[in-house]
């Protein structure tokens, strides 16, 4: 008997041909739009929005143009770091500085739109959104004009001194993402404030040193000091642990106080469990840039979990 | 008046532009205009921000202080105007810091008396709350420093808006949108703030001119970089015109209408053994009585030139005038062309030329005069001492030919009718080769060339003549003439024979034009009619004839007959 033709034909060699194609060619997009995301520091923008939107949520703001505001000037920042650094970057990421060298031109033009944008938004949050918001600009323009340099060793020498510099890194953040949202709405200087200001500088301090990790042969031969640079990454490790028990410490001082209510403490948590199983794979992790990225959105999960609770509540 | 949250709009627009713009600029680094673009943008954006701030803010007091810290931005733009200007059209000498100081002495006056104003009231002297339109806005007395600081913005504007007009009216600019760019640029703030001090503007007693400096500053921007894409950034150009005038070759002297020295360039100083302190800014005559003397006693059509007190040096000197657009003369320019390497060259061929006219001559003709004296064996040895010694005297006839011809490459020469110079050279030719037969249809009468083609064509045509010695096939010229081909003024002689041919080496030593040691012609016939076709301006060509043979394509321009 002779066998009937099926009905689910097999894709001819002409169709396959083109459904692998098609498949590829979707793959090449994905991965162009993950390296523009990350080497771009586009991520970054966005962890940092999100910072301020849970920073708002919690202080009860209303809404405002700050998350933006701070998004566009963190762009900013970072790609203009980016591309003040591409000498020393070339070593420890060479895809990144590749990216970078490339598209330097868009980079910065796009940066400078981020930044003159949000500069001009900033100003209808009044003079102090204007002011923090002013603060990197001339950052911007005395590195460009290598007057760190000049000035410099002290500078230099602060940057090097260990601890200080994650310090200094986690200290500019945090006034920023505290301080833009309740600039932009007169909000007054409250204990939760000062909370969330205490909880984003530890966790950013964290996320300062994380990176150090991967990168201390070279910050070794550069003469930086870094925590793993001079106590070894086990005791790095150890540590960062340290410093996610004082955050911890600090939600529960702010939970017994009525300073939080339990929908934020439970979003900060969250933020700082994906913290310490970040710091749990430090040392013992060949994807030690998967690490440091991690770190970074650390919390975006917490901003997911209080979106969550308080539109579940 | 317009609604005051499109004002806002605008003012929010004009802070983003402005640090856009800035930044962009300020990365454009070192292209020139590029800092004091990024600084005046970055005071159109202060002045921008404490307008927005101002007008938001609540009550007299909280007005003032943004009215009066707004000062501090408003100082900068006129300096930053100026030294834009001055920078980015190549005035690069202005733009020192001591001027830069010197400038920025009255802003910064104009900063600390606004920023201070409770203090003294200088800039203002009565602030008042009006409402216009429902919205509460600051009304202030302008006092003296108001006025200080209006009269000396407008005085550095202006000053900065005579170079970038300089730049539009001069031909550096190719490109129209790049023009338009500048004129935008110039016009947008300046018109802004006369309409805004005149009241004609409908903005609440705010002054608008910020955003006027943003539209400004983002067309100077696209024309920073712009020019740059097209690689004509016009900064250089300046300082290229000067270099050109101060390198060239040639000594310059620039007159002004009243004929003093305003300008020499260092060769003029130097073929002059002068120090341009000593000569700059005084009379032509009292300056340079050398120079002087020989250009304003010349006639129209004398050749000028300026021989050295020792002799060794001697120039060319020209004179022309210079006009301006409306064909005014507002000056002479003297050029002197050192031409002492021509003069020594000129006169070896004098002496060269005295020697194969007479010196050579005479001892051929000696040596003629010895051998016909010589009684050998059936007079053989006499007979090739004579062909030898003829050889020589041809040889020396033929330097002699070179010698005149570059002689009359310097001298003026008369046009003369092809036909008859065809014609004296064919006869030259069956003179010298009677066996030799010269096809030749002849010239219209008026078919006038060069005079210096008579060494050219008989030489050709003997070339021709006596290179074909065989007498199978007979020695046979063909020469054709067409006039006006290729070109309407020039004239194509084809001279033919079905001789030996020409070697490829000799012809190849005639293309390139010069010999060395290993790599030479045979003798002087061939390059002389090349050197000659090249003095008048035509072309030679040759081309191997069949079967046998050379075919000499000569044309050369046709002259207009005498009058």
């Amino acid at each position: 008997m002779a066998s009937e033709p099926s009905t689910q034909s097999r894709p001819t060699g002409s169709t396959a041909l083109w459904n692998r194609s098609t498949i590829s060619r979707a793959r090449t997009v994905l991965e162009r739009l993950r390296n523009a995301l990350l080497y771009s520091s586009t991520y970054l923008a966005l962890v940092a929005a999100a910072e301020v939107a849970l920073v708002m949520i919690v202080l009860s703001l209303p809404v405002n143009l700050s998350p933006l505001v701070v998004g566009l000037v963190t762009f900013a920042v970072y790609v203009n770091d980016r591309l003040a650094d591409l000498e020393i970057d070339e070593a420890v990421a060479p895809n990144r500085t590749a990216f970078v060298r490339r598209h330097q031109r868009v980079l910065y033009v796009a940066g400078a739109i981020a930044y003159g944008v949000a500069v001009a938004l900033a100003v209808s949050g009044g003079p102090l959104a204007f002011g923090l918001t002013l603060l990197p600009g001339a950052f911007w323009v005395l590195y460009a004009l290598d007057y760190f340099a000049a000035l410099g060793s002290q500078i230099r020498r602060l940057k090097e001194v260990l601890i200080v510099n994650s310090a200094v890194v986690a200290l500019a953040w945090s006034v920023t993402i505290v301080g833009m949202p309740m600039a932009f709405t007169n909000a007054p200087i409250t204990p939760t404030a000062g909370v969330l200001f205490g909880y984003l500088f530890l966790a950013t301090f964290v996320n300062t040193e994380i990176p150090n990790v991967p990168d201390v042969e070279s910050d070794a031969a550069a003469g930086v000091s870094t925590l793993p640079v001079v106590v070894g990454v086990r005791r790095t490790r150890q540590s960062l642990y340290g410093v996610v028990l004082l955050t911890l410490g600090l939600i529960a001082y702010a939970v017994l106080r009525g300073l939080l209510v339990p929908a934020a403490a439970l979003a900060l948590l969250a933020g700082l469990a994906c913290l310490v199983t970040t710091i749990a794979f430090l040392g013992r992790s060949d994807a030690e840039r998967r690490l440091a990225i991690s770190a970074e959105l650390s919390r975006v999960p917490a901003l997911g979990v209080l979106v969550l609770v308080t539109v579940g509540l | 008046m317009i609604p005051l949250t499109v004002l806002k709009a605008a003012l929010i627009c004009t802070v983003a532009i402005g640090m856009v713009g800035g930044l962009i600029a300020w990365r454009e680094r070192p292209t020139p205009g590029s800092v004091p673009l990024a600084v005046l943008l970055a005071g159109q954006c202060w002045w921008s921000v404490t307008l927005l701030f101002r007008i938001d803010a609540v009550g007299i007091a909280a007005k003032g202080f943004w009215v009066d810290v707004s000062w501090v931005g408003i100082a900068v733009i006129p300096v930053a105007w100026l030294f834009f200007s001055l920078e980015y059209s190549g005035y690069h000498e202005y733009v020192q810091p001591r001027y830069v100081a010197v400038a920025s002495i009255v802003p910064l006056c104009i900063a600390v008396i606004g920023a201070t104003n409770t203090a003294h009231e200088l800039m203002y002297v009565h602030s008042t709350l009006v409402e216009i339109n429902g919205a509460t806005m600051l009304d202030r007395t302008p006092g003296p420093w108001f006025w200080i600081a209006a009269g000396y913005t407008y005085l550095l504007g202006l000053l900065g808006t005579i170079p970038l007009l300089e730049l539009i009216t001069s031909d550096v600019l190719a490109f129209r949108a790049q023009s338009l760019a500048l004129i935008v640029g110039i016009v947008v703030p300046w018109l802004t703030n006369v309409l805004y001090l005149l009241g004609a503007l409908p903005t609440y007693g705010v002054d608008p001119t910020p955003i006027g400096f943003a539209v400004s500053g983002v067309a100077y921007l696209g024309a920073l970089t712009r020019f740059r894409l097209f690689g004509t950034n016009p900064a250089p150009i300046r300082y290229a015109r000067r270099l050109a005038f101060d390198r060239m070759e040639e000594g310059a002297i620039v007159l002004d209408s009243n004929g003093y020295v305003v300008e020499l360039n260092d060769r003029a100083a130097t073929f002059l053994r002068t120090d341009p302190d000593d000569i700059l800014g005084r009379a032509f005559a009292d300056a340079l009585p050398q120079v002087a003397g020989i250009v304003d006693c010349a006639g129209p059509n004398d050749r000028m030139v300026l021989e050295a007190d020792d002799g060794t040096r001697a120039y060319d000197v020209s004179a022309c005038s210079i006009v301006d657009y409306t064909g005014r003369t507002i000056g002479r320019s003297i050029t002197l062309h050192d031409v002492s390497a021509h003069l020594r060259r000129q006169r070896r061929l004098t002496v060269l030329n005295r020697v194969f006219r007479h010196n050579v001559r005479t001892t051929t003709q000696l040596i003629l005069g010895c051998a016909s004296e010589i009684d050998d064996d059936a007079g053989r040895i006499a007979d090739r001492i004579e062909g030898h010694a003829m050889a020589i005297e041809e040889l020396s006839e033929k330097v002699r030919r070179a010698i005149d011809l570059f002689d009359r490459d310097r001298a003026d020469r008369r046009p003369l009718p092809l036909d008859s110079i065809l014609c004296d050279a064919i006869d030259s030719a069956r003179d010298a080769r009677p066996a030799v037969s010269v096809d030749y249809d002849g010239v219209p009468d008026d078919v006038y060339v060069d005079e210096l083609l008579t060494v050219v064509f008989e030489d050709l045509i003997e070339n021709a003549a006596e290179h074909n010695t065989t007498a199978d096939p007979a020695p046979r010229i063909r020469i054709d003439v067409r006039s006006g081909e290729p070109e309407v003024d020039v004239v194509r002689v084809v001279v033919a024979d079905n001789g030996p041919g020409i070697d490829d080496e000799e012809l190849a030593v005639l293309e390139e034009g010069a010999e060395t040691p290993l790599r030479h012609g045979s003798g002087i016939g061939l390059s002389l009619i090349t050197w000659g076709i090249d003095i008048v301006g035509g072309r030679i060509e040759f081309a191997d004839a069949d079967p046998t043979g050379t075919i000499a394509t000569v044309e050369v321009p046709i002259r207009s007959r005498p009058p």
